[in-house]
């Protein structure tokens, strides 16, 4: 990070000045993870910004945004809607709840391998992308049983309006996960060694926000979908 | 094939900014061509071109939206964005060309989408109509964020955001603008095709085909309105600044109030799309709002005009065009106030008032802006400046022209509103005059254009002219020879350091952004500072 530069700098004048300006690192440095900044000691890893690789990031966030107010527009007609006197309520199936957990789980197991890939362990970290790769199918599966519920109790796309809404938005959600699904399989299968401009810590960085939004998202709608209604 | 091929997966930003622009061209004269059936229809009716008032109102549809998302959004953002926005920031590509060239294919895929949904019959030709226009919407989305994420993360080293061109400041904020209204819009397509294809009931359905068909057109138009100006203020400030050879006045008032135009265009639309009819108070927070996109349009206006005032302006075509903007802008912007008025008289659609006002802010005073930065871009994208002389022969036809035509079309809004006594019929002899009037108008816009079809055609056959590469002495770093993307180049000042020639003693009166510091000669000592300061007001 450009902006800690200074700070570092600073610790390190302090020290300098408490030890006489031994060579040797400060001790408490020593015991810092393998992702800690060590000051200017050793050469320094290339940041994002240096190496171009900031414009993922700054895109995936932008997207966020952009997916957000999609999804916002949905839930405002949702709000206006439900006033309407042919609104009719109907209980949510209840696979939902199981599918909302196994989201949530998968939620978890990116970050654990994010974690074992800041350690190095890249064995790990296939294993736990694979897991959250398992998950987020299981999430897809899941919501066509919860769809096929529905159609059994009898609520089509175009019986009422409140099933209308329930549709679009396990669609539009389901549309935007299929999208971080691709993702993730391109962070598994795709060879960062050819790519210049793109590593794989990078890579896994921006899918994971992704995942997170999405995950943070479906909350959002099933607590739309359940206290709205 | 091959050549066919390679056109296909092109993906450098001045190629496919060239096609946007390229676009928008066929489309511009698609879309005049349907103006004038329309004029035809209306003088004389009866079935010449269009059989039924069902076809009129989809040849209204295709252009309208032919004129408004293919020109008006395309061109300034698209088309002239992508082509300039990574040279006048020191970057040698947009962020990701892969999405440049998705965001072009959707679009071309859209546009035939647009006019094909004209020749179905209406319930299906709107279902048509809709999902092309989410797929436009998309692919603009996608082209907002490239752009977005372009101007934050690829500038050169020193391009700091004070020394951002206008231009891109403008881009960059109608980008984020982009993000948040095409996404909302999508989902609004999605809802539609939903109702017309899957019977859901999103929307409670209104009247006839007709009036739907208009609504839509205006629900959609509205969120544009500014998204295809935002750009145009931009070109015209850089314009302003570089044919007035003075910095731009008040430069960080006029990023603040393009912010402002963006947050105010977005409120605004979203209460009136969301809200309206909700509450007694929608209408009122609507117009208040409405009524507040005169603030940042005034300092925009004080910016130009103080720019302009005490210049040595140097009045090419580019500039005619771009003074030719402000006028329009502040004509049509004067009729706005009228319109954002929540007491005024239930202005429908169809209205002629609303009509010319929306053609003169949007239409015209845009695709002046358009005319100007293609006048001044020109060399640099074909090598060749355009002929002068025609240019100027084609600003005054056409500026004569869209007054004579879009003036009478208020005046016959207003004639409508008019209380008359009973008996007495709307379709007297003024009427008739002020219609006739218009038809003539239109066909002499229409033929003026011919000149600038010969102007862009008589220009592209002459060989590129190596003494062109700037030709309007222009401190922006697109005119300056750079190796983009290169560790070497460094800008060291804004884009708008203009200051009289005896400042440096020599000839030149301005310093590319490029030009390392010590280019700067000491001031003769004669010359007194004071008197003419480098940059009143900029910061840079």
């Amino acid at each position: 990070m450009p902006g800690t530069d200074v700070l570092d700098e600073l610790d390190l004048v302090v020290e300098d000045i408490g030890r006489g300006g031994g060579g040797k690192p400060p001790e408490r440095d020593e015991h810092r993870g393998g992702g800690g900044d060590d000051g200017s000691f050793r050469p320094r890893r290339p940041s994002p910004s240096q190496s171009g690789q900031r414009r993922y990031q700054t895109a995936i966030l932008l997207g966020m945004v952009s997916i957000c107010m999609f999804f916002m527009a949905l839930s405002a007609a949702f709000l206006v809607r439900k006033t309407g006197k042919d609104w009719v309520n109907f209980r949510l199936p209840s696979i939902i709840w199981v599918n909302t957990i196994v989201l949530l789980t998968s939620s978890l197991t990116i970050d654990l391998a994010r974690r074992r890939l800041a350690l190095n362990d890249l064995v790990g970290f296939k294993m736990m992308w694979r897991a959250t790769t398992a998950l987020g199918v299981a999430f897809v599966v899941g919501q066509v049983v919860a769809w096929r519920d529905l159609v059994h109790m009898g609520f089509y796309v175009g019986s009422n309006p409140s099933s209308s809404f329930f549709y679009v938005f396990t669609a539009a959600h389901a549309a935007h996960l299929i999208g971080g699904i691709l993702a993730l399989f391109y962070v598994l299968f795709r060879d960062f060694r050819k790519i210049a401009r793109l590593s794989l810590p990078v890579a896994a960085e921006v899918t994971s926000y992704y995942w997170h939004f999405m995950d943070g998202l479906w909350l959002f709608l099933v607590a739309l979908l359940f206290f709205g209604a | 094939m091959r050549l066919f091929r390679s056109s296909l997966v092109a993906s450098d930003h001045k190629v496919i900014g060239l096609r946007y622009l390229w676009l928008a061209l066929v489309s511009v004269f698609l879309g005049m061509i349907t103006s004038l059936v329309m004029r035809i229809q209306l003088l004389w009716p009866g079935p010449h071109f269009v059989a039924s008032p069902d076809a009129y109102a989809s040849l209204t549809l295709v252009h309208g939206s032919l004129m408004v998302f293919v020109v008006l959004t395309c061109a300034p953002q698209a088309g002239f964005g992508t082509y300039f926005l990574p040279t006048q920031i020191g970057a040698s590509e947009m962020a990701f060309p892969k999405l440049t060239r998705l965001g072009f294919w959707l679009t071309a895929l859209s546009v035939i989408g647009m006019v094909v949904a004209f020749f179905y019959r209406p319930e299906t030709g709107l279902i048509v109509w809709l999902a092309s226009v989410a797929v436009f919407c998309v692919g603009a989305a996608l082209n907002a964020l490239n752009f977005a994420v372009t101007a934050i993360d690829l500038r050169a080293k020193g391009m700091t955001l004070p020394r951002m061109p206008i231009t891109v400041w403008a881009w960059f904020i109608n980008a984020v603008l982009s993000l948040l209204i095409f996404s909302t819009l999508v989902a609004a397509c999605v809802q539609l095709i939903c109702d017309g294809e899957a019977a859901t009931h999103f929307f409670v359905p209104t009247a006839s085909p007709i009036v739907a068909w208009q609504r839509l057109f205006w629900f959609f138009t509205q969120a544009q309105v500014y998204v295809a100006i935002l750009p145009c203020f931009g070109i015209v400030t850089h314009l302003v600044a570089t044919f007035a050879r003075k910095p731009v006045f008040a430069h960080r008032g006029v990023v603040l109030a393009l912010s402002a135009v963006g947050l105010c265009d977005f409120w605004t639309w979203g209460e009136h799309a969301f809200a309206a009819g909700l509450n007694p108070y929608a209408p009122l927070v609507f117009s208040m709002l409405a009524l507040s996109l005169g603030i940042p349009a005034s300092i925009l206006l004080i910016s130009w005009f103080a720019t302009l005032w005490d210049a040595k302006l140097r009045f090419s075509t580019a500039m005619l065009f771009a003074l030719g903007f402000i006028s329009l802008f502040v004509s049509g912007g004067l009729t706005g106030l009228l319109l954002a008025r929540a007491k005024f008289p239930d202005s429908t659609v169809g209205d002629a008032l609303v009509n010319g006002h929306y053609h003169l802010v949007m239409g015209i005073a845009s695709t002046f802006a358009m005319l100007a930065a293609l006048f001044f871009w020109f060399p640099k994208m074909f090598g060749h400046a355009l002929s002068e002389r025609l240019g100027k022969i084609h600003f005054w036809l056409t500026f004569a022209g869209v007054y004579l035509l879009f003036i009478p079309m208020h005046w016959l809004g207003l004639i409508s509103h008019l209380p008359l006594p009973a008996g007495v019929s709307t379709a007297n002899s003024l009427v008739l005059g002020l219609q006739l009037c218009i038809t003539f108008a239109t066909v002499i816009t229409i033929a003026a254009q011919g000149v600038f079809v010969l102007n862009v055609a008589v220009t592209l056959l002459r060989r590129a002219d190596a003494r062109d590469t700037n030709p309007w002495r222009a401190a922006s770093l697109e005119w300056t020879d750079f190796a983009a993307g290169s560790a070497g180049l460094t800008v060291h000042r804004g884009a708008y350091e203009f200051f009289p020639a005896e400042i440096r003693g020599g000839s030149d009166d301005f310093l590319p952004q490029n030009a390392p510091p010590t280019d700067i000669l000491p001031p003769p000592p004669a010359f007194n500072p004071g008197a003419a300061p480098l940059n009143p007001l900029g910061s840079t």
